[in-house]
């Protein structure tokens, strides 16, 4: 525990200290929120500010928790990881202080553009909403940190890393409803749709950021706030279970990638590799 | 007592190259045990190894009887390293790095302050505690890192070249804190150095070339087995000097101004030379060197 602490606090304070980063970083919500709300103003949704918002604060939340995780590559082409590794801390805790790390960078962010939003239109009747909210994107940070990792560990530079995460990001978001609601999209990208996690993240932290929790599944549907699938109706509550198990299995699967570093299979980056 | 560290029929292969090739060696618990060999020779490869994070290719290597390879976990509690290529966190500051260090190693709340100062004190940084690692010289980097690896207190402390690239006041530093480390702890240590002056000291000396082990052995016995105490003579007599070191089967060589003798024994030699001391004007021995036995061994003249 006290190994994840120490960790999770190191990777904060690296983050804050890389200015240039803090900045975009703080920048870019602003920006996004300023050309989606002018840009979607459609027919499919009654209220689209609010609706789209709420789509924008977890697509940012997915995305960063992503982005954030490169920073393990960072520490194994310093060298750092080594340090790490050699020690006999536990190798989960490595990956959990990443993740938790990670997370709470990315629900900071969501939580930028949530302030910015409730000057735009956004608004919640209850401060029960607003914590609620709050734990799910940390919730979300967590998850996509463990997927976000996962990509790290396995791609061992910053290059690559890049160009995989953007393959990735991509679709993802823009096939999940976050931007663009299924109703608009054709037929076989929403099939699409329902593989991608972070559709259900979206359908879920929609359901409770609008306060629509109390309505009947088909109410739901109509709202697109729960899925069909076939037969299975995916509830938010569903969702949550799916995100769940998304999750944990790549936190299991980093923490293995961990365990199973073999540093003289890494070629190190010669650029940032320094030897006596 | 069972050795502290014991490698059998090691082999590590990089695809099909064998940078190590089927080695045995053990090292007594409390000793300070050296690997020296020409670079690439396959040191560092044998010390990552041993500290859990290379995989071997075949071979069995125990660390206080336990398998680097299986019981990685044990292993790992029991050592500490400093590797050859830097390790730090360059985001961190000098302090953040070594506390980092006291959380992975759990040393206890209450020393972590104490061994901090001390350690800095030691490496001669205790000014630059609060200072960004990335902002310091090369030299001081790897201060840095040799006060994080004594934070702790393992079994053993593996020194992957730990003062190359160090001025000479840290150095003798560095070293006389090594060997007291040993001495009143018992802890011990393995390294590899270039430095001859440095392997002098070590109570074993294992020259590995080309991932083999060629020779293994105290300092004293290699330089007594591989090399010869060679005496230079200048004397007002030269007919006289010839002749007694040819009756004693002496083999000399005549240089301009000097004899040149190769002996194996000092003592002897100084009997023999008693007989002329009135027409001896010069004499110096030179002991063989580590320098010698590893240039003897390997035929190739290293660097430090
Ligand atoms: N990760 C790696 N991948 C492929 N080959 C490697 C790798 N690491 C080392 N080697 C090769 O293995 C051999 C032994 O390397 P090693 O680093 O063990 O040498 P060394 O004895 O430590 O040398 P030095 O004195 O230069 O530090 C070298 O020929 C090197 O090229
Ligand atoms: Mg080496």
């Amino acid at each position: 525990m006290k190994t994840i602490l120490a960790l999770c606090v190191r990777n904060l304070k690296a983050f804050i200290r890389d200015r240039t980063r803090l900045f975009f970083s703080i920048l870019f919500p602003f920006f996004f929120v300023y050309v989606f709300s002018s840009i979607f103003r459609n027919e499919a949704i009654s209220d689209p500010v609010p609706y789209m918002l709420v789509g924008i604060i977890i697509a940012t939340v997915f995305e960063t928790a992503l982005r954030i995780s490169a920073s393990t590559i960072d520490d194994m082409t310093t060298g750092f990881m080594k340090e790490v590794l050699v020690s006999p801390v536990a190798r989960v805790s490595v990956a959990a202080g990443q993740f938790l790390s990670s997370a709470i960078i990315a629900a900071v962010e969501g939580f930028i553009i949530l302030v910015v939003g409730f000057f735009i239109g956004f608004k919640v009747t209850s401060v029960l909403t607003l914590g609620l909210v709050m734990l799910l994107m940390i919730f979300v940070g967590l998850v996509f940190a463990g997927f976000g990792l996962f990509i790290a560990t396995n791609t061992k530079n910053i290059q690559t890393f890049q160009i995989v995460s953007m393959a990735i990001t991509m679709p993802m978001t823009f096939i999940s409803g976050a931007y663009i609601p299924f109703s608009l999209l054709p037929r076989s990208l929403v099939f699409v749709g329902y593989i991608n996690p972070v559709t259900y993240a979206v359908a879920l932290f929609r359901t409770v950021a609008l306060e629509k929790t109390g309505l009947q599944t088909d109410e739901l549907l109509a709202e697109q706030l729960a899925l069909q699938i076939g037969e299975v109706v995916v509830t938010p509550w569903l969702a949550m279970l799916i995100l769940f198990l998304f999750g944990l299995l790549f936190m299991v699967l980093s923490t293995l990638t961990f365990v199973r570093t073999d540093f003289s299979r890494i070629n190190r980056n010669k650029d940032n590799s320094i030897e006596w | 007592m069972p050795p502290i560290i014991e490698v059998r029929n090691f082999t590590k292969k990089y695809g099909s190259f064998a940078a190590v090739n089927d080695i045995s060696f053990t090292v007594e618990e409390g000793s300070i045990f050296a690997f020296l060999g020409p670079n690439g020779a396959g040191k560092s490869t044998t010390i990552n190894t041993l500290c859990t994070i290379f995989e071997k290719t075949t071979g069995t290597l125990l660390i206080d009887g336990k398998d680097v390879s299986l019981q990685k976990n044990e292993v790992r509690k029991a050592i500490g390293v400093v590797f050859q290529e830097s390790t730090l966190d360059t985001k961190m500051s000098v302090e953040e790095n070594l506390r980092m260090h006291c959380v992975f190693y759990n040393v206890p709340k209450g020393e972590v302050e104490e061994r901090i100062r001390f350690v800095l004190r030691l490496v001669d940084l205790s000014d630059w505690r609060k200072k960004s690692v990335a902002s310091l010289s090369g030299g001081m980097k790897r201060r840095v890192e040799i006060a994080r690896g004594l934070m702790h207190y393992p079994k053993v402390l593996f020194l992957d070249e730990p003062t190359t690239g160090l001025d000479p006041q840290t150095r003798a530093h560095i070293w006389e804190y090594i060997v007291q480390l040993q001495k009143e702890k018992g802890i011990t240590i393995f390294l590899t150095t270039h430095y001859m002056d440095e392997a002098e000291i070590c109570s074993r000396v294992a020259v590995i070339d080309g991932g083999v082990i060629v020779a293994d052995d105290s300092p004293y016995a290699l330089k007594k087995q591989h090399t010869m105490d060679r005496a230079y003579i200048t004397t007002q007599n030269p007919e006289a000097l010839e002749s007694l070191l040819a009756a004693h089967k002496l083999p000399y060589q005549k240089k301009a101004a000097y004899y040149r003798v190769d002996a194996d024994d000092t003592a002897l030699l100084l009997q023999v030379l008693s007989a002329q001391k009135d027409s001896v004007t010069d004499l110096e021995i030179r002991k063989g060197t580590l320098n010698d036995v590893f240039l003897e061994i390997t035929g190739k003249e290293i660097r430090g």
